[in-house]
């Protein structure tokens, strides 16, 4: 059975590394450079004591590659929608199944090797393309510190690999539900999308309670690290939250809009002076940070990893459910 | 299908005949578990048919549709049954498609039509087993096609050990290949015997219209056409007919066939009734 799922997918395997194998010759000449570049940057900076102003001032790499390692976002997408949707519904489609499901082995151990060996060539091209693309964004993530953003922590770490079981795993589940692969691949890709798009924008900031900072307007204050960011604003002196929400066409000061200031402090805010901050901080006005803590960024990808490997699982009970228990 | 228990022969090819929509396909598979009945059991080799390699091991099935992996070669084939098959003759299937001119390296999508079918018998005859239900393998083949894989398919009988059940609704090519035939017809088992046997148990009277009473009380009624001057029978004898008027003659399979299936009567055999192999 291995032997006929490797015959079956070898040409998909000589696909899929031919495109790794490419990306890794290109992130390995381009990581390489951008590696030698930041190491420059930093030796300069630190004897000119500029090092504070290094993230605006250097920009590393070029923004094609940038935009491609970006694209890396739909790799596991790719996975789901031409290894997965056609591992069954292929097979239903031309009826091979029926050549399958009456040679000397169940149709249980034919669903278990097939899926079994798919999804892990699905793990390993997720982790490769995730470690290049972690390994190349090392100097840009320590540039930029923006590792835990969306887009960022989409495609570095291990949660590749959980979107990569998941992707197959629901092109499988479709494949068998809907038993045709077009309509199958179609439906891969719009559940797959929508559901990353859920648990990135809404689940994941939510893994664990948000710690939440209140600081002096005068003296400001930004997190540790590649923090993610849930909210950020002012609070005033009795406790409302301005955190940028009001649509105004009032000259606004860090989300406070200048009607809501206290008087004394309305003038500075119109005529923007710096020393806004300080009137309002004198009239009991704070700022405040609501953030997930850099510190969290590897319990995060564990957590949004385990997410996807359990979807992952769930779908592949179903697939063996319904495809043991129906006629062909 | 309700309930239907059919014993064919060992060793010899049973043709199963029946109109389009009969049921064939679905005995067919529910034979192979393929298809799971909706109520009652099948029984077929003396068990149930199931997800178990001793049940599949014994089973070979060709499915109308020639199931083959478009993209893969007879060769790959050939190699796959050798990964999923305990008792695989991989030599004599390649020597099969060898003999019959049937490239080894081309995929099986690019074959015609005849070819392919050739491959897929030649593979189900590679798993060697026991009983093999064949579902109209010949109905998309051209006339001399058919030949050749009806030939292939005696052949591989008359080495032994095998036992097949071939569907179709073509009643000539059967004839040529069966010792056996069953009947299905709006999912009942109409007629179910040796082809040899049935024929001579059945005669066609030709005469004049005219009362035929008696001779039905004599014998089966299986079917009657009457126009304004004659009067054709097809009957099921018990012993000669005597009737003067009447012109006995022997009964093709064919007209055998199309009496049957142009029945309405309830089945004739119906006290026959077991799908498996006869020990």
């Amino acid at each position: 059975m291995t032997w006929l799922t490797w015959r079956q997918y070898r040409a998909q395997l000589y696909i899929g590394a031919a495109a790794l194998a490419a990306l890794a010759v290109l992130l390995l000449i381009t990581g390489l450079q951008m590696a030698s570049q930041y190491h420059s940057a930093i030796t300069v900076c630190a004897a000119n004591h500029t090092c504070g102003n290094l993230a605006n001032t250097l920009f590393l790499g070029s923004h094609t590659v940038g935009f491609l390692v970006i694209l890396t976002i739909g790799v596991p997408g790719l996975l789901g929608l031409f290894w997965g949707a056609p591992l069954v519904a292929g097979e239903l489609e031309t009826g091979t199944t029926q050549f399958a499901w009456v040679q000397t082995i169940t149709r249980g151990r034919w669903l278990a090797v097939k899926t079994g060996w798919v999804l892990l060539a699905a793990a390993v091209w997720g982790g490769a393309v995730s470690a290049l693309v972690t390994w190349w964004s090392g100097p840009d993530n320590a540039l930029q510190l923006d590792a835990f953003q969306a887009n960022r922590f989409d495609i570095q770490g291990i949660v590749p690999v959980g979107y990569a079981l998941f992707a197959v795993a629901l092109g499988i589940a479709a494949g068998t539900l809907i038993r045709r692969t077009l309509p199958a691949m179609a439906v891969t890709l719009g559940v797959f999308i929508a559901v990353r798009v859920v648990v990135a924008q809404v689940v994941r900031p939510h893994y664990m309670t948000a710690v939440t900072k209140i600081y002096s307007l005068v003296t400001g204050y930004i997190p540790r690290g590649s923090y993610l960011q849930l909210s950020q604003g002012v609070l005033g002196p009795h406790g409302q939250v301005f955190s940028g929400n009001i649509t105004t066409n009032q000259p606004v000061f860090d989300g406070v809009p200048v009607n809501y200031a206290a008087a004394a402090c309305q003038p500075l805010i119109n005529r923007g002076n710096p020393s806004a901050a300080s009137c309002l901080a004198s009239h009991g006005y704070h700022g405040f940070v609501t953030y997930q803590p850099a510190s969290r960024y590897w319990a995060f990808q564990g957590i949004e990893t385990g997410i996807f490997v359990i979807l992952a699982a769930a779908l592949i009970a179903l697939t063996a459910t319904v495809l043991l228990r129906r006629d062909t | 299908m309700s309930e239907a228990t059919i014993t064919v022969p060992e060793g010899a090819i049973s043709a199963l005949i029946g109109p389009n929509g009969a049921g064939k396909t679905t005995l067919l598979r529910l034979l192979t578990g393929l298809a799971r009945p909706t109520g009652g059991e099948v029984a077929v080799l003396g068990g149930t048919p199931r997800q178990d390699p001793a049940f599949l091991a014994d089973i070979g099935f060709l499915a109308q549709e020639i199931p083959l992996y478009r993209r893969l070669s007879a060769a790959d084939h050939i190699a796959i049954g050798a990964h999923l098959n305990p008792r695989w003759d991989a030599a004599s299937a390649r020597q099969r498609l060898q003999a019959l001119g049937i490239p080894l390296d081309q995929a099986a999508g690019t074959l015609s039509g005849g070819q392919r079918a050739q491959l897929a018998l030649a593979l189900t005859l590679a798993k060697r087993p026991r009983l093999l239900l064949l579902d109209e393998p010949v109905a998309a083949l051209d006339p001399l096609a058919r030949r050749h894989f009806l030939g292939t398919l005696a052949d591989a009988v008359a080495a032994g050990g095998l036992t097949v059940v071939l569907s179709s609704h073509l009643v000539a090519d059967m004839e040529r290949v069966c010792d056996h035939l069953i009947l299905l017809s709006a999912s009942r088992v109409q007629l179910c015997g040796e082809i040899d046997t049935l024929l001579a148990e059945h005669q066609v009277l030709i005469g004049p219209r005219k009362d035929t009473t008696a001779i039905e009380k004599a014998h089966t009624l299986v079917q009657a056409e009457r126009t304004a001057r004659q009067t054709t029978l097809l009957l099921r004898t018990n012993g000669p007919v005597i009737d003067p008027a009447f012109e006995a003659a022997d009964v093709t399979l064919e007209e055998l066939v199309l009496g049957y299936m142009g029945q309405n009567a309830p089945a004739a055999y119906a006290h026959l009734s077991t799908v498996g192999e006869e020990q």
